[in-house]
């Protein structure tokens, strides 16, 4: 020490620093916070987490915005938010543990603004890492040519998530200063992300507040493509988020220690003002309800979501040709692969397709509390159309579904349905029945002859049953959607409800040569679909 | 006066820590002698306004410190250095330091000449970007210093200063202490008789949390001479003699 000099002269480094640009106190202090973080040093186990639940899931999927979109913030604040929680607890229990209660506790600065401070810099550092792994996702599918754009809302309940995380573990961390207290806050993320995941499963109400919930019900792959995104939900959980945050940040500047009386006054305020926003949010939730494109909140939709974005369809050349969303581009090789078949077999024939067009799933039930049902696929107009809700199924990538599967599986689902149609068995003579509450044809007298073409033509075009529904993801069994249309569900399991007498004529009809098939259907499918042909007649 | 007691009392629980003590500082360097237990760190926190007194009234740099504005302004000319050094361990002491004089509240733009003047003052310009986890006890103490320092404080509590520094240091230290007091009031609690003897323009002595001897260092030689109270040096037989007094309830001092 040298204490000869009254006043001593600042060093040279210094006084060089000193001539840099100044920043403000509270600029100087966050930075100080900043450089100091524990955030930074945990920045490998987050990345790891990332890459593990958030980036590999993500990229098996199919390169749509809205797949990824929905995914990242989800995934990432599962593994996050308890991790980020504990890291929150230990910074805020920093100076307890440090011994530097009565040091800080006597500087003139109030408290509530170091911890602020200190809240605000595990947060920066946070967001960063989150958004860091965001920006990858993103970077990777926009290289990937994906049509469209990133879907921002969600993106946001995930960074207002990563602050509420920091905020409440920070706030347990200040006001139970301990070593056990950053691996309970932890465990209690971890346990209120497990509570909201089982409240959504039993469809509480509220639970839809629950922030992982990206569309209530809706399947990722679903929203955001034909319609503009609802961020009905999304504004109701960063609503509750934020006065989450505020809240827990705001009890800090609570007691007697941590400032003056109008800043506790303020704190006060800020508190009670998070609680209310936390309220309204979870009420907000509790009012939305499942509509054709998303979840809406009465009180916050704009009916600006409900227009459709304009788009030019994707077509094939095949003699049926199929159309696709251009951000369904990848799959219609596919799609035409499936459907191929069935089209090709029905070709020329009255009120057969002429044209397959991929069109939005839609929700037909609006509580989500009765079950999750989705439009299927209809044929309307003159030519007849065939428009198909493509997305819900299972993707190539969603889950282990191949691109072989893929097919296989729009080929069963839909193929039997197509053939349905094109024969006249309609809903009318169906009824529910079987697995899955699928539509299973009965074999009237009235229809038992179109019954058995449909068997015969099915058999013959290789649609066994249609397990593959059972395989990789239904997000609900597809219901005939309303309005202008011949529609019907596909058939299920049938085969009991099949007599003898009509599986003989469809395995005879399956044996034709195609040619001969097509001939006959050309000739008698007007009498068929009249119901007026006999299972005798059937070749 | 840059500190006015008057019957402070603190209670923790059951427990009297300070038993009525009053107390005028002035400008200079006031040394605060006592057996382990006497009151001397529960009377400096209240000075350091980081616990309120449980009565009696108490005015620093002519201020309130029971009202918040006037506490903060008291806390922005305070300077601080308790018994237990708390510190986080991943910052340098250049580090440590700026961060207590923003909460100090000093304008930004003075931060950096004043962390560097308070480095260079206790001797760790060549530790500044030391990270406070890698220097010693002693190092650590002077880190503590520098960042009681670094606000220029008028009022400067130090508990305990000289542990764990070396005997040079210990000189050394002695010799910012007198400087310090020439612009500021510098109450210095302590064991070391010789610190208060080599520093201080004042000094009381406290026993059971009352001041028992407030008076010069030449004042307190003198309560020893002619006794035989035990100790190495004159003050210390002072220091004995007070203590012994006071303990046999013949107080040499009110």
């Amino acid at each position: 020490m040298t204490a000869t000099v009254p006043a001593a002269p600042a060093a040279p480094a210094a006084r060089a620093r000193a001539h840099r640009v100044t920043l403000p106190g509270p600029a100087r202090l966050l930075r100080l916070e900043l450089r100091r973080s524990i955030m930074p040093w945990l920045a490998p186990l987050f990345a790891v987490l990332f890459w593990l639940v958030t980036y590999h899931p993500a990229m098996a999927n199919q390169p749509l915005w809205n797949i990824r979109s929905g995914i990242v913030p989800s995934h990432t604040m599962l593994a996050f938010a308890p991790l980020l929680a504990g890291a929150a607890a230990w910074a805020g229990s920093r100076e307890r543990r440090r011994s530097m209660a009565d040091l800080v506790g006597m500087t003139a600065l109030p408290r509530w603004a170091g911890q602020l401070a200190a809240w605000a810099a595990t947060t920066c550092w946070a967001e960063a890492i989150y958004l860091a792994g965001v920006a990858a996702v993103f970077v990777v599918t926009a290289h990937e040519h994906a049509w469209g754009g990133p879907l921002w809302w969600p993106v946001a309940v995930g960074a207002a998530f990563v602050a509420a995380s920091c905020a409440l573990g920070f706030a347990a961390g200040t006001l139970l200063p301990s070593p056990f207290t950053p691996p309970l806050a932890a465990f209690v993320m971890f346990l209120a992300l497990a509570g909201g995941a089982f409240a959504i499963q039993d469809n509480v109400r509220y639970a839809q507040i629950w922030p992982l919930n990206v569309q209530g019900p809706f399947p990722l792959d679903s929203y955001g493509i034909f319609y503009p995104y609802v961020p009905d939900l999304a504004i109701a959980q960063a609503v509750f988020l934020a006065g989450l945050s505020a809240a827990a940040l705001g009890t800090l500047g609570l007691p007697a220690a941590a400032g003056g009386r109008w800043l506790r006054r303020a704190a006060a305020v800020v508190t009670a003002a998070g609680l209310a926003a936390a309220g309204t949010g979870v009420a907000l939730a509790g009012t939305a309800r499942l509509e054709a494109h998303g979840m809406v909140i009465p009180a916050l939709h704009d009916a600006a979501s409900d227009r459709a974005i304009a788009y030019t369809p994707v077509c094939s050349h095949a003699a049926v040709p199929v159309c696709v969303h251009p951000a369904y581009r990848a799959f219609l090789t596919d799609v035409t692969a499936a459907h191929g078949p069935a089209l090709s077999q029905l070709a020329g024939l009255p009120g057969a397709p002429v044209r397959v067009t991929q069109v939005a799933v839609t929700s037909v039930k609006p509580d989500p509390s009765n079950g999750i049902a989705f439009g299927g696929p209809i044929v309307s107009g003159r030519p007849p159309v065939l428009y198909l809700p493509l997305a819900g199924s299972s993707l190539p990538g969603e889950g282990s579904t191949s691109a072989a599967e893929f097919t296989d599986f729009l080929r069963q689902l839909d193929g039997r349905w197509i053939i349905s149609v094109v024969v006249g068995l309609s809903g009318q003579d169906s009824e529910l029945g079987g697995a899955g509450g699928n539509v299973v044809p009965l074999a009237s007298p009235r229809n038992a002859a179109q019954v058995a073409v449909v068997e015969g033509l099915a058999n013959a075009l290789g649609l066994t049953q249609p397990s593959a529904r059972s395989a990789g993801k239904t997000p609900g069994s597809r219901m005939p959607v309303s309005g202008a249309g011949t529609s019907v569900n596909p058939p299920g399991n049938g085969t009991p409800s099949i007599t003898n007498q009509v599986r003989a004529a469809a395995q005879r009809f399956a044996s034709l040569p195609s040619g001969a098939r097509h001939a006959w259907l050309i000739t008698h499918l007007t009498a068929l679909r009249a119901g007026r042909i006999t299972l005798g007649e059937i070749p | 006066m840059n500190v006015e007691i008057a019957g402070l009392t603190r209670r923790f629980g059951r427990a009297q820590a300070v038993a009525g003590v009053d107390l005028t500082i002035g400008p200079g360097v006031f040394g605060l002698l006592g057996p382990n237990g006497a009151g001397k760190t529960s009377l400096l926190r209240m000075l350091a306004t980081v616990i309120p007194p449980s009565s009696g009234t108490l005015r620093l740099l002519g201020r309130d410190p029971g009202s918040y504005p006037q506490r903060r302004q008291i806390r922005r000319r305070l300077g601080y250095l308790p018994q237990n050094l708390g510190y986080y361990s991943g910052f340098t002491v250049a580090e440590f330091v700026e961060y207590f004089a923003l909460l100090k509240e000093m304008p930004p733009e003075r931060v950096p000449t004043a962390v560097a003047t308070a480095v260079e003052r206790t001797g760790l310009g060549d530790k500044a970007r030391a990270k406070l986890r890698t220097l010693s006890g002693g190092m650590l103490r002077r880190a503590g210093i520098a960042q009681a320092i670094v606000n220029e404080p008028e009022l400067l509590l130090l508990d305990e200063p000289t542990a764990g520094l070396d005997p040079q240091q210990r000189v050394t230290f002695r010799a910012l202490l007198r400087d310090l007091g020439q612009r500021s009031t510098v109450v210095v609690s302590t064991h070391l008789v010789e610190d208060v003897g080599a520093a201080c323009s004042q000094v009381a002595l406290m026993d059971q949390g009352k001041i028992v001897f407030c008076g010069t260092p030449a004042e307190l030689t003198a309560q020893g001479e002619g006794t035989e109270a035990a100790g190495d040096a004159p003050l210390e037989r002072g220091y004995s003699a007070v203590l012994a007094a006071a303990q046999a309830g013949t107080g040499a001092w009110s």
